[in-house]
């Protein structure tokens, strides 16, 4: 479905010296600086995947996303999107795809969000019964129904992320890019929008492309990870492959604060426990703190996505394929 | 071509107007705050002509109805760039340095069509009122002609709005490069102000620049020698020419433009 390869993104941008008199001198001569966003990206995606595009802030995520979906000319490389070259703008391509940003809106401020589905319908060619019935599907999904006709500058940031969704998927779209749907909201709106877009793949079999900072959003949504760090591809696979790689190692959790148990090794932590240790080992070390504190209430944890994620940033390639 | 005017339909301009109107709507205050603005700028426009006439009886050939119609076109031009043009094309600009312009461009329709059509002010109907009100009154006084010459002016009006549309249009896609281009706006206001007048009271120099690069002299007074049977040869052509020139011209700008497109980082 989508086929990325060499993709590469340069911005030219002004540098300007500090002060007055630096703004002054760059009215007349400006110096530009190249900025690589992207550079020499490969992956593939399959139709009805489902996959997370994670790395730090200007780490080329967004940009990628919008050479996907032909907002912005690549500078080199190629791309094509079910069949398409993005940045051709086709008209059926368009008609295939819906891009979510959570930090920009497509809703009409000063209109009821209804408007602005009815906008969309009318410039996707959506027949009207069939609009009827996409939209009472997505409302009721969000349970948005006393959202629609109340002006978008009324909602909350939640209530707003619901119809943009909605707007977005109006015209049932193949592809969805979604940029940090879930920025900014609280967590049981979060909840919400990551239980909407796994409900929405499932029933619609449409490829999902979502970068977000919220490790909850990956660990919930897309089994496949795409890792990306100034502007180059660091991991490509599994999320789970990529703990067992990076991290391979467990934490014990004790839920109280044993004394003898700080001779195997375990550290106090908050009204609790930790012990760290290599996957391996995970089974000797419970049975030898069950025998020493028979009654303790005891779990295996991963370590954070976080903390993961962080480990393929500090240490660069995991050595998943590139 | 086919593939343009899939993305070209109706169903969307229509769908566009309506809310751009519900929006306008929106904000009672500010509605009829530029009702009285659209008002008093129509009154504006008409005042220093009526001052100009009251001491000079004929300029350049032009006497006081031939200019009152050079006037009413213009308030008609002026009705379309405050109505249309400038709200949208300004947004334009506002929507490039935003980065705003993404949730447009992904849409299946031309993007031309929606960067030009996605506001209505509708204040500006005072000066269509005011321009439909002068040039009737123009051709009251000076005897209605018949209806090919009607024609033939309609047709240079319409094919004026379009050059200057396009001059617009080629103006607004600078901001693809240079982002803020406010002031390049405000520049070309003051000088399609020129219009105003009839173009034959201007030098030669000027003349030229106003009938071809700024074509605003086709709007106004190129229809009112129309009905004043003043036009002369070459006229036609030269406003054929320049209306399509600009249409061409800023259309393939505009696609050069959106290659340029850096959007704003979120």
């Amino acid at each position: 479905m989508i086929e990325v390869s060499g993709l590469t993104k340069t911005y030219r941008v002004p540098v300007r010296p500090p002060g007055l008199a630096g703004a002054f001198r760059s009215l007349f001569s400006r110096e530009v600086k190249e900025v690589h966003a992207v550079s020499g990206l490969d992956f593939r995606i399959e139709a009805g995947e489902r996959v997370g595009f994670l790395g730090p802030n200007g780490a080329g995520k967004t940009t990628t996303l919008k050479m996907l979906s032909g907002l912005l000319y690549p500078t080199a490389g190629t791309l094509k999107v079910g069949g398409f070259v993005p940045q051709e703008r086709h008209p059926s391509f368009l008609q295939q795809i819906t891009l979510v940003m959570g930090q920009k809106q497509q809703l009409l401020w000063d209109l009821p969000a209804s408007e602005s589905f009815e906008l969309n319908r009318a410039m996707y060619g959506v027949e009207r019964s069939e609009f009827r019935r996409t939209l009472d599907e997505l409302v009721a999904m969000l349970r948005a129904e006393a959202l629609l006709e109340r002006p978008v500058r009324n909602l909350s940031l939640g209530e707003r992320m619901k119809c943009e969704l909605i707007a977005a998927l109006v015209h049932r779209p193949s592809v969805l890019f979604l940029d940090e749907p879930t920025i900014g909201l609280d967590v049981e709106m979060q909840v919400q929008v990551r239980q909407f877009i796994a409900d929405h793949n499932r029933a619609s079999g449409a490829t999902v492309l979502l970068t977000s900072h919220y490790m909850q959003d990956i660990a919930a949504l897309t089994p496949r990870l795409l890792i990306i760090d100034e502007g180059k591809l660091r991991y490509d696979g599994a999320l789970e492959a990529l703990s067992r790689q990076v991290a391979p190692e467990r934490r014990v959790v004790i839920r109280s604060v044993v004394p003898e148990l700080l001779a195997l090794g375990f550290e106090v932590q908050g009204g609790g426990m930790v012990a760290t240790v290599p996957a391996g080992e995970t089974n000797g070390l419970i049975q030898r703190t069950l025998a020493l504190a028979p009654l303790v209430e005891l779990g295996v944890e991963m370590p954070p996505l976080e903390e993961v994620i962080g480990r393929v940033f500090r240490e660069g390639r995991p050595g998943g394929k590139r | 071509m086919s593939r343009e005017l899939g993305a070209f339909r109706l169903e969307v301009v229509g769908a566009l107007v309506r809310v751009s109107l519900l929006s306008a709507m929106q904000y009672r205050a500010s509605f009829f705050a530029e009702f009285m603005v659209g008002a008093l700028s129509a009154f504006g426009v008409a005042v220093p002509l009526l001052l100009v006439y009251a001491r000079v009886p004929v300029i350049e050939g032009w006497n006081f109805d031939g200019a009152l119609l050079v006037t009413g076109f213009f308030l008609l031009y002026n009705a379309f760039v405050a109505g249309l043009v400038e709200p949208n094309l300004g947004a334009v600009v506002d929507g490039v340095r935003t980065g705003e312009l993404d949730y447009l461009l992904v849409r299946p329709v031309d993007a031309q069509l929606l960067i030009s059509l996605r506001k209505v002010a509708p204040a500006a109907v005072w000066e269509l009122v005011a321009g439909v009100a002068v040039v009737v009154v123009a051709l009251a006084r000076l005897g209605v002609p018949d209806w090919g010459t009607m024609a033939l002016a309609a047709g240079l009006f319409v094919a004026g709005l379009a050059a200057t549309y396009g001059l617009w249009l080629l103006v607004i896609c600078t901001s693809f490069w240079f982002v803020r281009v406010d002031n390049l706006r405000f520049l070309l206001t003051a000088i399609t102000d020129a219009g105003r007048w009839p173009v034959s009271v201007y030098g030669r120099g000027l003349r030229l620049l106003l009938t071809t690069l700024i074509p605003v002299a086709l709007v106004s007074s190129f229809p009112a020698m129309a009905l004043l049977g003043t036009l002369e040869e070459g006229h036609v052509a030269t406003a054929l020419g320049a209306a399509a020139g600009m249409l061409v011209l800023s259309r393939w700008v505009l696609r050069r433009a959106l290659r340029n497109y850096a959007s704003a980082s979120s």
